[in-house]
C-alpha cells in the first residue's frame, strides 16, 4: 500500500509546523509502528467502538431535526423572496390615473424556475404595457412561491397584508391554489391563475379565482384523443406525481382514456424521487405511452432518457406542466394550455418586446399571465381614479372582456371563473430539440 | 424472472450510490464519533462539481475530449472537490467543537448542511440540471442478461462503487494511514500520546469520506441525470439510515446496509408499491433496530461502569 500512503502524503499538508510529518509518517514515530492495533475486527474494516443506543437514539431526533430545519429553510427563502412590503415597480409613472400593485407569484426559483421567471417577466410586461396605454400606474410585487403550497400560502398572507396589492396574478399550480384560496376570498382579492388546470379549483369554493387556460377537463379528453386517435396507443401507462395537480389530471386522463377504449396502468412518483428506473422497468413492451403528470420538466426528461437507456419503445406524453426547454428529448410529446404566440398576429409586438428586453426565448407559460394582468388591471381600473380598491377589482374580474388577446382569440369569463372555449394543444419534440405544435 | 433481474440491476446501482455515502458517514462516526449531518451536501456538490467539468468540457452535445476522459475528469474532479470540502468543514465547523459536548458538533453539522444547501442553491440557481447522459453516452449495444439490457453506464456504477470500497478497506486495513485511523478510532488520546498527529488522521478521513461522496453524486447524474441542491437531503438521510442498519463504524455493514436498502427500495416499487419504496427503507432501519440496536453487523461495547 505504499502507492497510497506516497498518494495521501501528497494530498495533505501540515497545517502546523512543528507537525510537518504527515499521519501515516508514523514511520519517524515512536511507538506503535509495525504492532497489531488492539481490536480483533479491524481486518473486516471494523474502526469504532460502537454506538451507544443513546447516541442511536440522539441520530434518529437529529435526522427528525434535520427534516424539520430543511422544510423551515425553504419557508425562510420564500419568505424572503417574497418581497411584498419591497415590491417592485415594474412601470414608472406612465399615468396619473388608477394606481396600484399587482401581487405576482409564481415559482421564482426552485425546480420550475424556468417558468416561473418566464411567468413573471411576462407579468411585467404587461403591466408595463397597460400603464402606457391606458395612463394608470399600476406596479408589481413580487412572491415567490417555489411551487410549493406551504410557500404560496405564506406569500398570499403577506399579498392579504399589503394594502397596496389590489389583485394578484397567480399562482402557477394547482395545489398553490388550493392553500391560497380561501385567504382571498376573505380578503375579498381576486386572483387569476395563468397555469393552474385542475378542474375542481372553479367549482364555487374558491369565489374570488379566476383562469386564463383551460382546464384538465379539457387536458384529459383532448390528450387521450390524440394519444388513442393519432398514435393509437392501446396501452398506456400514467405516472402520476403526487400532488393535487398530478391526482386531479391522472384522473381526468384515465377517464377519457378509458373512454377510448385504451387499457390504462397507473403508478405514483414522487417529485423529488430521483430514480425512475424501477417505474420504467414496469412499462411493459406492448405499451405504447407513457403519460406523466409532472411539474417538472426535467423529471420528464429523465424519465424518457431512462426509457431508452432500457431499451423500451414506448414515448413519453406529457402534460402541461413538462412544457418547458428542460424537456428536450426527441420524438416525445407534450401538450399545453396555450398556442406559440410567435405564430399569432396580434402577438407579435409583446412577443418582440419580451425577447428584446428578456433576451430569452420563452415557452407557453409566459403568455397566458401577460393576459391574466391584463384581466387584473382591467377589473381594477374600471371606475378607477386614485387608489385601486381590492373589493371593486373582485367584483368586475368575472365581467373582463379582452376581445384580442395575445393567446389568438377573445378572453371572457364564465360565471365560476374559466375562461371561455378554451383547448390544449399538442407538441412533438422534434430533433432540434424544440416542441414544435403538431396541426 | 426478467423483472426480478431488472430489479436487482436497479437495486444494485442504487445501493452502491447508498454504501458510499453510507461509508462516509461509517468513517467519520468511526473515527470521531461525529454523525455527519451536512454529509449529504458534500454529495450534492460532487453532483455539482462533476455536471460542471461535462458542461465546461463542451456539454453534452458535443464534448471536446473523447467520452471516457471527461467522465474520468468527472470523478477526479468531483472527488478531489468534495474532498477538499469535507476537509473544509471539518476545520471550520467541526474541530473548534472537537472538545464541547456531543450535541454541539450535531448542531453545527445541521447549520453546515442548510449552509451548503443555500449556498449552492444562491450560487447556482435552483432549477434541475441534467446530465443527460444518453447524449454522450448512448445505451445502444447494451449487453443483456436474464433478459435484460444493461446500460453500460450502470455496469460503471456499480463496479466503480465495489471498487471504491474495495480500495476504502484495503486503505484501512494495509495502509499506515488505515493504521493511524483504528488507532484514533480504538482511543484518540493513546494515539496522540503515541506520536500519532489525531487532526491529520481526522484530515484525511473527512477527506476519504467526502471524495466518496462526491463519486456518488457524480453516478447519481450519470444514471438518475438530474442534479439539484435539494438532492444531497434524501440521499443524505438514505446513506445514514444504510450506515445505521448496518451498523454504524463498520465499513462492511455500510456496504451491506447500502446494497440493503437500495434493494429494497427498487423491489417494493415493483413488487409492492412505488408509494411504499421509501417507507419500507425506513422499516426495515426500525426493525434492524429493535432486533439488532447496533446494526447488522455492528459489535456490542464494552462499556466502563
Amino acid at each position: 500500500m505504499r502507492v497510497i500512503d506516497t498518494l495521501i502524503d501528497g494530498l495533505v499538508l501540515s497545517r502546523s509546523t512543528s507537525t510537518t510529518h504527515l499521519l501515516i509518517g508514523l514511520r519517524e514515530e515512536p511507538g506503535p509502528r509495525g504492532r497489531a492495533l488492539p481490536s480483533p475486527s479491524f481486518p473486516t474494516g471494523e474502526i469504532m467502538r460502537a454506538p451507544s443506543p443513546v447516541l442511536v437514539g440522539l441520530a434518529a431526533t437529529a435526522v427528525l431535526a434535520l427534516s424539520g430545519c430543511a422544510g423551515g429553510s425553504t419557508s425562510e427563502t420564500a419568505a424572503a423572496t417574497a418581497s411584498a412590503g419591497a415590491g417592485s415597480a415594474a412601470a414608472g409613472s406612465a399615468g396619473t390615473g388608477c394606481s396600484g400593485a399587482l401581487g405576482v407569484m409564481a415559482p421564482i426559483t426552485g425546480g420550475a424556475a424556468s417558468i416561473g421567471v418566464e411567468q413573471l417577466n411576462f407579468a411585467k410586461l404587461a403591466v408595463e404595457d397597460f400603464n402606457a396605454k391606458n395612463g394608470t400606474s399600476f406596479t408589481t410585487v413580487e412572491g415567490d412561491t417555489q411551487l410549493d403550497a406551504g410557500q404560496a400560502s405564506t406569500v398570499a398572507q403577506q399579498f392579504v397584508s399589503n394594502s397596496k396589492v389590489i389583485g394578484v396574478v397567480g399562482p402557477a399550480g394547482s395545489q398553490e391554489v388550493e392553500s391560497v384560496g380561501q385567504p382571498f376570498a376573505d380578503a375579498k382579492m381576486s386572483f387569476v391563475s395563468p397555469s393552474a388546470t385542475k378542474t375542481s379549483l372553479s367549482e364555487g369554493k374558491y369565489p374570488t379565482f379566476a383562469r386564463v387556460i383551460p382546464t384538465d377537463a379539457v387536458q384529459g379528453p383532448t390528450d387521450a384523443a390524440f394519444i388513442a386517435d393519432e398514435l393509437g396507443a392501446k396501452k398506456v401507462l400514467i405516472v402520476e406525481e403526487k400532488t393535487s395537480y398530478g391526482a386531479g389530471l391522472s384522473d381526468a386522463m384515465e377517464t377519457a382514456l378509458q373512454a377510448k377504449g385504451v387499457e390504462v396502468t397507473r403508478q405514483q412518483v414522487s417529485q423529488k424521487q430521483p430514480d425512475y428506473s424501477s417505474i420504467v422497468s414496469l412499462v411493459s413492451d406492448d405499451t405504447q405511452v407513457v403519460f406523466v403528470t409532472f411539474q417538472i420538466a426535467a423529471n420528464s426528461k429523465a424519465l424518457a432518457n431512462q426509457l431508452q437507456q432500457q431499451g423500451k419503445s414506448a414515448v413519453v406524453f406529457g402534460s402541461d406542466g413538462s412544457f418547458s426547454g428542460d424537456f428536450d428529448v426527441p420524438g416525445q410529446y407534450v401538450s399545453s394550455f396555450a398556442p406559440d404566440i410567435t405564430g399569432i398576429a396580434a402577438a407579435k409586438p409583446v412577443a418582440d418586446a419580451y425577447q428584446a428586453k428578456y433576451t430569452g426565448d420563452f415557452g407557453t407559460f409566459g403568455p397566458p399571465t401577460y393576459v391574466a394582468a391584463q384581466a387584473v388591471m382591467t377589473a381594477a381600473s374600471k371606475e378607477c381614479t386614485g387608489q385601486a380598491d381590492r373589493a371593486r377589482t373582485s367584483a368586475n374580474l368575472l365581467q373582463v372582456q379582452l376581445p384580442d388577446s395575445i393567446l389568438g382569440g377573445p378572453i371572457a369569463f364564465t360565471p365560476t371563473g374559466d375562461v371561455q372555449n378554451a383547448k390544449f394543444y399538442i407538441f412533438k419534440i422534434g430533433d432540434d430539440r424544440k416542441p414544435a405544435l403538431v396541426p | 424472472m426478467e423483472q426480478f433481474a431488472q430489479q436487482l440491476v436497479n437495486g444494485l446501482t442504487l445501493g452502491g450510490v447508498y454504501a458510499l455515502i453510507a461509508l462516509g458517514y461509517t468513517l467519520i462516526y468511526g473515527v470521531l464519533q461525529l454523525l455527519n449531518f451536512a454529509h449529504g451536501e458534500v454529495y450534492m456538490v460532487g453532483a455539482f462539481l462533476g455536471y460542471f467539468v461535462m458542461t465546461g468540457l463542451g456539454g453534452p452535445a458535443a464534448p471536446v475530449v473523447p467520452v471516457w476522459l471527461m467522465i474520468v475528469l468527472m470523478f477526479l474532479v468531483a472527488m478531489i472537490g468534495s474532498g477538499l470540502l469535507g476537509v473544509a468543514v471539518e476545520q471550520f465547523a467541526y474541530r473548534p467543537l472537537r472538545n464541547s459536548a456531543r450535541i454541539a458538533p450535531l448542531i453545527s453539522a445541521l447549520g453546515v448542511s442548510l449552509f451548503l444547501q443555500n449556498a449552492v442553491l444562491l450560487l447556482f440557481g435552483s432549477q434541475v440540471r441534467s446530465y443527460d447522459t444518453p447524449r454522450y453516452w448512448p445505451a445502444t449495444g447494451a449487453p443483456e442478461l436474464a433478459g435484460v439490457r444493461i446500460s453500460p453506464v450502470r455496469i460503471l456504477v456499480v463496479a466503480l462503487a465495489l471498487v471504491l470500497m474495495l480500495a476504502l478497506v484495503q486503505l484501512v486495513n494495509r495502509s499506515r494511514f488505515g493504521r493511524g485511523m483504528r488507532a484514533v478510532a480504538f482511543d484518540r488520546d493513546a494515539a496522540l500520546m503515541m506520536g500519532i498527529d489525531v487532526n491529520k488522521v481526522v484530515v484525511l478521513v473527512f477527506f476519504v469520506a467526502s471524495a466518496l461522496a462526491g463519486a456518488a453524486g457524480v453516478m447519481v447524474g450519470l444514471v438518475f441525470f438530474n442534479v439539484y441542491s435539494y438532492m444531497g437531503f434524501l440521499a443524505g438521510l438514505k446513506g445514514f439510515t444504510a450506515a445505521v442498519v448496518g451498523g454504524i463504524g463498520s465499513i462492511p455493514g455500510a456496504m451491506l446496509g447500502g446494497f440493503l436498502i437500495g434493494l429494497v427500495e427498487s423491489f417494493t416499487t415493483v413488487y409492492i408499491s412505488s408509494n411504499f419504496a421509501s417507507v419500507l427503507s425506513f422499516l426495515v432501519l426500525i426493525l434492524v433496530m429493535l432486533v439488532k440496536p447496533r446494526g447488522l453487523l455492528g459489535k456490542a461495547a464494552i462499556v466502563k461502569v
